[in-house]
Parts: structure tokens; sequence; C-alpha cells
């Protein structure tokens, strides 16, 4: 519990740290995304209900930081359909390829965002901004999946069970 | 256990289609230039970008927020919002795109259609 809420604080710093980043492009949902390399480590190192917990508290808390109540639905959205692939995703792939799970679970983060997006403003056009999603998921997904895996071997001794 | 060329290969290919279908997509020209501003779901205001003859503004009252919107013959965009993002603000002028100017906090869509509809919107 102790552990969950450090890494928590850790995400949310990380998190609101992104905030101040410029936008790359001017596309709703394109996002690094870093405050991730924390629910992945957190997935491998204390297993899926931490990182439940940590990907929760983050998105519940940094939705209060950052003044931006309205974001909250497309997060959870997209958080909703990234956190079971992502799982699913750790089964398949090994401890040098978490890279891998984390290219697919920002792919599939941002296409939830985009349909609750869709949902929300009841414009199915959104729909355009799709493939752009998936590239910026690609290249987020891999950035903060590599980052993560060069953490985890460092961070296992403190994080795994005690 | 599949290989990490074998993912890479995969991941690439992924990239690769995605950016053909993006780039094609944001090149794709808009059917018209009749822009529809649509708040919360529901098509509020309908404009004709080729018969604005002088630059106006548009102010759109959301349940969430207000979006200003700047009116010039053949293009629009949205020049000031009180959202957090401000996405919609440096997505610029949208005059000859099919990709929709979008301002998800306010849930506010600005999209070009084909077709000279009534110009809804009063001066």
């Amino acid at each position: 519990m102790a552990r969950d809420a450090v890494l928590t604080a850790v995400a949310l710093t990380i998190f609101v740290l992104e905030l101040q980043l410029p936008d790359l492009i001017p596309v709703p949902g394109v996002k690094a995304g870093l405050s991730n390399i924390v629910t992945l480590i957190t997935l491998y190192l204390m297993g899926p209900w931490d990182a439940l917990a940590v990907l929760t508290a983050r998105i519940l808390l940094g939705s209060v930081f950052s003044g931006n109540a309205s974001a909250l639905i497309y997060s959870l959205a997209g958080s909703l359909v990234a956190f079971p692939v992502t799982l699913l995703m750790k089964k398949i792939v090994t401890e040098r390829q978490v890279w891998v799970a984390s290219v697919f679970a920002a792919i599939a983060h941002n296409a939830g965002q985009m349909g609750a997006a869709i949902l929300v403003t009841a414009t199915p056009s959104l729909a355009v901004y799709l493939p752009v999603l998936t590239v910026s998921g690609v290249i987020a997904g891999l950035f903060t999946g590599l980052a993560a895996q060069a953490c985890l071997p460092g961070l296992s001794k403190i994080l795994r069970d005690q | 256990m599949v290989k990490t060329r074998t993912w890479a290969a995969v991941i690439g290919c992924i990239l690769l289609l995605a950016g053909a279908a993006a780039v094609w997509l944001w090149l794709r020209p808009a059917p018209g230039h009749v822009a529809e501003i649509y708040s919360d779901g529901a098509l509020r205001y309908t404009v004709d970008l080729d018969r604005v003859r002088e630059p106006r503004r548009l102010t759109v009252e959301g349940p969430r927020g207000v979006n200003v919107i700047l009116i010039e013959p053949g293009r629009i965009r949205v020049e000031s919002a009180d959202c957090p993002d401000q996405v919609c603000v440096n997505a610029g002028w949208l005059s000859d795109s099919a990709s929709p100017i979008v301002c998800l906090p306010h849930r506010l869509v600005i999209r070009l259609t084909g077709g000279a509809g009534p110009d809804t919107t009063a001066g």
C-alpha cells in the first residue's frame, strides 16, 4: 500500500510535468503518456491489482491537478481499453519485450479515447484522427515502454515483494 | 516466444499503414466549404464560407465553456477558448481539409461539408 502511494506520487509528478510540455501537433488525444512508465513498472514488479490502483488514482488525481476535469472521461475510456490489452500482452511478450506490450497498450488507449470522444461529441467523423493517433500511440508507447524496461532491473530489488 | 524482430516488423507495418492513412486523410480535401459547428453533439450553426464577405466572430457557449470562433472569407478557426488544452485554438485555420477542428473539453466540433446550406448564423 505504501509502495502504491509512492508510485502514484511519482506517476502524478511525471503527469503534471508532462502537462507543461507544449503540444507537438494540435490533434486531440496526442500525448506522450510518460506517467505510464510508472503504470508498467507497477504492473511488472507488483502485479495487476497494484497497477490498476496506481493507474486509477493517478487518473483521478491528475484530472484534479490539471484542472481539466472534462478530460477525465477520455483518459478513463482509454485506460479501460488499454489495461486489459497490457495484461494480455504481458503474458505473450518476454521481459526484454516490454516495449512491445507498451506499444499495443498505447494504440489501444488512443482507440478507446477516440471511441469515447465519438460517443460524447456524437461526431463519427472524429474517426479521421484514428490513424494519426495510432502513429502517435506507437511512438509514445515505444518510448514509455523502453523507459519502463530500462528501469525494471534496477527497481526490482526495491519494489518486488519485501 | 515471438522473436523481437517479428514484433518490430509487426509494429513497423502498423506504423507504416497508419502513417499512410493519416497522410491520406490529412491531405484529403473537404467535400465543400460549408462549415458546420457542433456543440455537445448537436448542430448549432452552419456557415457557407464561400459567402462570407466580412470577418466576423461567433461565440459558442457550450455547457462547459466558451469558444470564440473567427469566420473569414473561405476559412474558419477557433480564435480563443477557455478550455484547458487549447488544442482547438492551436489547430489554426480550417479552409480546405476534411479533418475537423475539435475542442474535446467543450465538446465542440467544426467540420467542413459539401452543399450550400442556408447561412443560419446571425450577423
